[in-house]
């Protein structure tokens, strides 16, 4: 293919009633990403187009769009993986648009916040920290795949339960709820049961699996979540077990060194008299 | 976003009830939450209107005869087996989500390799023997009941 | 009372339902007869046994079916404020379709 034709939703809150589709042609390079196709509208052919984007190479998680019919980053989205030359392109559903492709992700943002995404501990180690908490790396495997979102918002667009519902709170909030409430080194899942087990709460999901499909990262919320319905009916009916404290890295005093530190080895020169 | 007072407040953009039935080109185990929802609403459905069906045996035998003479309308049967079929599907397909609601089934986190599979796709093969299980009773169903005309 | 109360109780009138649904069927069409005969029909009315199944299925049932009512009107961004006066209203409806149901195999009993 040499031309492609985007087909981009357009929306100016100043100037449009509802959002219009506006079609561009743009050269085809071997390469080029959804987001290579939006630059070079926004350079070349019509400058007032707005998207976000910020690292192009999809750790960010600025650019998510609808692409095609599907939530997707727009810098990770390789025209020729796609297999057609027309683009469609609009904002992510299930978020309020500010402008053009751009959504109000705050909604994503506040459930967020609300799950108390840190660790609770009641140690002081963690207000006033004095080394790094141990911990296994068959510990981290329990959870960190669940670390890697980018907070794109792609899972809340693909989820059903956020289609309809305002106050659900969604694939990556209740995700995170779990990474948290996973982690060794956190004891605040009964914290998190508080919001998550609610009636807009994880009950919602019904396990349609698009989050997981549309997830940019390898994150699979949809494992995270029936995880954390797992760990809320061992909490309900009082079978977990209260996790011990985690303990820190011993000091370099404390450690004994596994090989023994070798005498200073250079011969100092002989004081010259 | 609260809207300033230059600025517009963002444009509501939610899918609405379409979003449950199509929001876009995903793998069949978000059609199969769609599936588990249209025949649960069936079931009940069903359900209001055998309970008034069966509401006719306080007539005594004459009230029940002439509720059976209705119902024997082909339409009803063919209405009788979609039931049945929903109640198949409904019924194995709980069975499905009660399991992996619960984690059993779809294994263990795995720190995330190009390319991502993910848990419910790694477990595909399970639902394909599901939905086999389920279209062989349909048509056992079939055959046994409808067409046997048992 | 919390929500996973409410949703354990949802997965065992599920499994109750399949097993007992599943009773109903595969007793009826295979025992001798058409089952929606009068004489078959007013045989099952007077055994006990079949009476417990009645209500058992009933009460799996309406359990089961409201509570997946109450799900989708949740979905429907029904307010936390309002969310009481949801279980409050699922709660007596199902009350009183269990009522009507309940009455129609006692009486013929």
């Amino acid at each position: 293919m040499e031309k492609l034709t985007f087909k981009v939703q357009r929306y100016d809150p100043d100037k449009d009633k509802k959002p219009y589709i506006q079609n561009f042609t743009i050269p085809f390079k071997h390469g080029m990403t959804v987001l290579d196709g939006l630059i070079y509208i926004k350079e070349n052919l019509d400058n007032t187009l707005s998207f976000r984007s910020s690292c192009r190479m999809g750790i960010c998680g600025s650019c998510g769009m609808l692409i095609n019919k599907l939530p997707m980053l727009a810098c990770h989205t390789p025209i020729e993986e796609l297999k057609k030359d027309t683009i469609e392109v609009r904002p992510l559903p299930n978020f309020p648009i500010i402008k053009d492709l751009i959504p109000d992700l705050t909604p994503l943002f506040e459930k967020h916040k609300s799950i108390k995404p840190y660790l609770i501990q009641d140690t002081e180690e963690v207000e006033k920290p004095t080394a790094e908490f141990l911990q296994a790396q068959g510990q981290l495997e329990e959870f960190v795949q669940f670390a890697y979102c980018v907070k794109c918002g792609l899972c809340m667009a693909a989820c059903p339960t956020v289609a309809t519902d305002k106050h659900f709170l969604g694939p990556q909030p209740l995700a995170q709820a779990y990474r948290y409430s996973a982690d060794r080194r956190d004891a605040g899942a009964k914290e998190r049961f508080k919001q998550t087990d609610t009636p807009h709460g994880l009950w919602l999901c019904h396990l349609a699996g698009a989050c997981s499909e549309a997830c940019p990262k390898g994150v699979d919320p949809a494992l995270a979540i029936q995880l954390l319905k797992r760990a809320t009916l061992a909490d309900s009916f009082r079978l977990t077990k209260k996790k011990p404290q985690p303990s820190v890295a011993p000091s370099p005093e404390q450690k004994k060194p596994k090989i023994a530190v070798p005498e200073f080895t250079i011969k100092k020169p002989a004081a010259k008299s | 976003m609260e809207a300033t007072s230059k600025q517009k407040a963002p444009l509501p953009n939610r899918l609405g009830i379409i979003g449950w039935a199509w929001a876009g080109r995903y793998k069949i185990e978000r059609y199969l939450y769609t599936l588990h929802r249209l025949t649960g609403f069936g079931l009940l459905v069903y359900i209001a209107l055998h309970l008034v069906a069966n509401g006719s045996r306080l007539w005594g035998e004459e009230g029940w005869e002439s509720t059976m003479n209705f119902l024997s309308n082909p339409g009803f049967k063919v209405g009788e087996y979609l039931v049945m079929a929903a109640f198949i599907y409904h019924a194995l397909n709980g069975g499905r989500l009660i399991l992996q609601h619960l984690g059993i089934t779809l294994g263990k986190p795995k720190p995330p390799v190009y390319p991502y599979v993910d848990s419910m796709r790694r477990r595909r093969p399970l639902t394909w023997i599901l939905l086999a299980l389920i279209m062989a009773l349909a048509i056992f169903m079939l055959v046994e009941f409808v067409i046997s005309g048992a | 009372m919390r929500e996973s109360y409410l949703k354990i109780l949802q997965y065992i009138t599920g499994i109750g339902i399949f097993f007992l649904v599943g009773l109903h069927l595969l007793i009826s069409h295979l025992s001798s007869g058409d089952p929606t005969e009068w004489s078959s029909v007013s045989r099952r009315a007077a055994s006990a046994g079949w009476l417990t199944i009645y209500i058992l299925i009933l009460i799996f049932g309406i359990y089961h079916g409201m509570h997946g009512v109450r799900g989708l009107i949740l979905e429907l961004s029904l307010p936390n404020k309002a969310v009481r006066v949801l279980n409050w209203a699922i709660v007596f409806i199902g009350l009183a379709i269990f009522g009507y149901a309940v009455s129609i195999p006692i009486h013929a009993f």
